[in-house]
């Protein structure tokens, strides 16, 4: 804190200031005035001394000699009071001086050309001159006297400069006067200064403070109150905020710079965020929303003006997720990659969607918000649920065929079985689910090498004639057990496909067995082939118990079993169809299907012919 | 052997149904069949069997809510309830803990097994 008190030699300083100045102020007057009264006393001396000699010389010459001289001589002397007064000659025609008023000696110091001069001049002349021996200056007038026009002698009168002094009582008093003005107005001027420069110290003072305290600049503040260090600080401090302001415009336009490119980059990953099929709320520190994007903004149907700032809890209105965030936030049980499956009933009750949370960190700033990822999994739960329904499906699938060869071959073992027929029966039953599981895994590794892209085709020349045989071959036996009447309606030249024929006949084996299955006792079956266009049509019609119009859509699907009583008599894996519209489709075909509930089913088989047929062998 | 108890098989495989059929009227068992577990239902109501054996995956109503189903049903007359499972999973059997007089039998099974269980309900209830 700095002393508002002027300290000692600051007083001493000022004083001598204050001394110089009125010092110096009364030398200047002092000087002034001299000069100027010398000048006053010159005028005087010049007008005195004219006057003077003008009037003695206009007394007649008699006047002065005569009776009349004491007279004139006292009124003379009563003239020649006068401090500058040296000396008076009056002289006659012929040059002597009868009237003589001067110090002895005086007439041999007056240089001789001058007193010549001055008897020779006509009129009222001047000269100065220094006495002989002396410094002093002397002023002669002179001037002849004239009596009836004749000049009858001549005035001289002698003046010197009157001594000037500084140090007449007068002159102290009015250079005392002045002192005290001139210091009466320095002291004004002073503290006229120093009221006015108060508001300049404090916003200096101020400036420093603030220069400190916000470390702008280096400011060191001076110890001496004076009003030039005030300056001298003001100035550094000036300087220094101005270099300071100059690296702060230049740190202003890299940080627009940067703000702009920031912002260029918010819009960017904002655009970013928007493009992406998640849902995505940011939050700050205090749980604000600070950014969600497009999806989530739409799955919750608000707009993005009243999400921004909005907490969180509010802007979700979600229990499940704000005890998932909450319980995570505990510290104890957060876990990276947790995740919860809620739903939005509000917003799209049909869908799932899995939760999860992950805090933003930064280097240097640590927490500085969250981000709640919202995705959704209704096609994965769905998947999953069919994954699972489909290992099940064909768990059980696997499990049945396989309780009937364990339980009816343990029966026979145990020899509980005596009665031949019946032990035919079971052997034949063994026999059939030995079949169905064989055809089973069949089905399922096709399948798998299908839907695992590595179902290598090896494509040949197919000649649908050996197709047909084969596949009418492997449900022979199986028609035959149930009397049914397989007609066929096939071309004189048997048409050649290209393609897989292991897994040709596979495909119209699961159609042909379906046929059978699901066609009665003593039904029938036709199977026709021809050319249609740029196909090869296989034509599968059964007599059988049809197939309602709700399941038709979906007999392709995998694992699919309808629920009709008629159906789900049958053994059936629900897989061959879906298999057999697989290996269509591999081959570039097509499957349709038509169907009536207790009239039949047609099944078509479309395979893309080549140009060439082979005749009949 | 069964002294002539009333057994409902419910299943829709036909060759499961039968081979029960032709075990347990071996060992003096009268058998009722059924394809699914609505069929079934009506015949645990109707023929008020001693024990019904029960498929889990079956069309219309499975096993599980079949048993659910006839489990009050305990209460008035007591049966035993065989369920025949595939087990895909470990918590298949969690929905039994509140079934009265019910046992799980992993398929594929063994007949003599099955008789055998069949048997011990019996002389136990008989005790």
């Amino acid at each position: 804190m700095k002393s508002n008190h002027l300290n000692v030699p600051k007083m001493f300083r000022i004083g001598i200031i204050l001394f110089l100045f009125v010092m110096t102020g009364i030398a200047i007057c002092g000087q002034i005035l001299i000069h100027e009264e010398k000048d006053n006393k010159i005028n005087d001396l010049l007008d005195r001394g004219s006057y003077l000699t003008s009037l003695i010389a206009l007394h007649p010459t008699k006047d002065l000699q005569g009776r009349k001289q004491d007279f004139f001589l006292r009124t003379l002397s009563e003239y020649t009071t006068y401090e500058g007064f040296v000396y008076c000659f009056i002289h006659d025609q012929s040059g002597h001086s009868f009237v003589s008023l001067a110090p002895n000696k005086l007439a041999s110091q007056i240089p001789l050309d001058v007193q010549r001069a001055s008897l020779q001049a006509m009129g009222l002349s001047k000269r100065t001159f220094q006495l002989n021996g002396t410094q002093n200056t002397i002023y002669e007038f002179a001037k002849p006297i004239f009596e009836s026009g004749q000049k009858t002698g001549t005035v001289r009168l002698g003046f010197k400069l009157p001594q000037v002094s500084i140090f007449s009582f007068e002159r102290i008093r009015f250079l005392a006067m002045i002192a005290l003005f001139i210091f009466a107005v320095v002291l004004f001027f002073y503290y006229g200064i120093k009221l006015t420069l108060q508001p300049l110290k404090k916003i200096s003072e101020d400036l420093q403070y603030t220069c400190n305290g916000s470390g702008l600049v280096n400011a060191q503040s001076s110890s001496t109150n004076g009003v030039a260090f005030m300056v001298k600080d003001l100035g550094q401090s000036l300087s220094q905020i101005k270099e300071k302001l100059v690296k702060i415009e230049a740190d202003n336009m890299k940080l627009v710079s940067k703000l702009g490119v920031t912002a260029f980059e918010k819009k960017q990953i904002a655009a970013i965020l928007d493009c992406i099929n998640l849902g995505i709320i940011i939050v700050d520190i205090h749980d604000d929303v600070s950014h969600v994007n497009d999806y989530m903004l739409k799955l919750l149907k608000k707009s993005y003006a009243e999400a921004i700032g909005c907490p969180l809890t509010e802007f979700l209105n979600h229990d499940d997720i704000q005890a998932f965030i909450s319980k995570q936030e505990d510290g104890m049980s957060y876990r990276s990659g947790e995740y919860i499956e809620t739903t939005f009933p509000k917003h799209a009750p049909a869908d799932t969607f899995s939760v999860s949370f992950s805090e933003l960190k930064e280097t240097e700033s640590g927490l500085v918000g969250k981000m709640i990822l919202i995705r959704k999994i209704t096609n994965e739960k769905l998947a999953e649920e069919a994954r699972k329904d489909f290992i099940a499906h064909i768990a059980h699938e696997f499990k049945t065929p396989l309780t009937s060869i364990k339980s009816y071959s343990e029966m026979l073992m145990d020899g509980e079985v005596n009665d031949i027929e019946l032990k035919k029966e079971f052997y034949n039953t063994i026999n059939t689910e030995a079949d169905r599981l064989a055809s089973l895994i069949q089905n399922l590794l096709s399948i798998s090498r299908i839907e695992m892209g590595n179902l290598s085709i090896n494509k040949s020349l197919v000649k649908t004639e050996s197709l047909v045989g084969d596949s009418l071959a492997a449900i022979e036996t199986a028609a035959q057990t149930k009397h049914i009447v397989i007609e066929k309606n096939l071309p004189d030249n048997f048409f050649s496909i290209v393609g897989d024929k292991e897994l040709l006949k596979v495909a119209l084996i699961n159609v042909l067995s379906n046929a059978v299955k699901y066609t009665q006792d003593h039904g029938n079956i036709t199977l026709s082939l021809f050319e249609q266009d740029d196909f090869i049509v296989f034509n599968i019609i059964d007599s059988g118990c049809g197939i309602s119009q709700d399941d038709l859509p979906r007999i392709f699907e995998k694992s699919f079993r309808s629920s009709d009583p008629l159906v789900i008599k049958k053994p059936g894996s629900g897989l061959g169809l879906a298999l057999t519209s697989e290996i269509i489709q591999l081959h570039g075909g097509e499957i349709e299907v038509e169907s009536e509930l207790g009239e039949g089913t047609r099944f078509l088989i479309k395979l893309p012919k080549e140009e060439y047929y082979i005749g009949k062998q | 052997m069964g002294n002539n108890k009333k057994v409902l098989v419910v299943d829709d495989e036909a060759h499961i149904r039968r081979v029960i059929e032709v075990k347990l009227k071996k060992h003096g068992y009268q058998v009722i069949t059924a394809i699914n577990g609505k069929e079934g239902l009506n015949l645990i109501i109707t023929q008020k069997p001693d024990v019904v054996i029960s498929d889990i995956m079956m069309p219309e109503m499975d096993g599980e809510a079949l048993c659910k189903k006839t489990n009050s049903l305990k209460k008035e007359r007591s049966f035993l309830t065989i369920i025949l499972t595939c087990r895909i999973s470990s918590d298949e059997e969690s929905w039994t803990a509140d079934m009265q007089d019910t046992l799980f039998i992993e398929k594929p099974f063994s007949p003599s097994m099955l008789v055998e269980c069949i048997d011990q309900y019996f002389g136990g209830s008989s005790k």
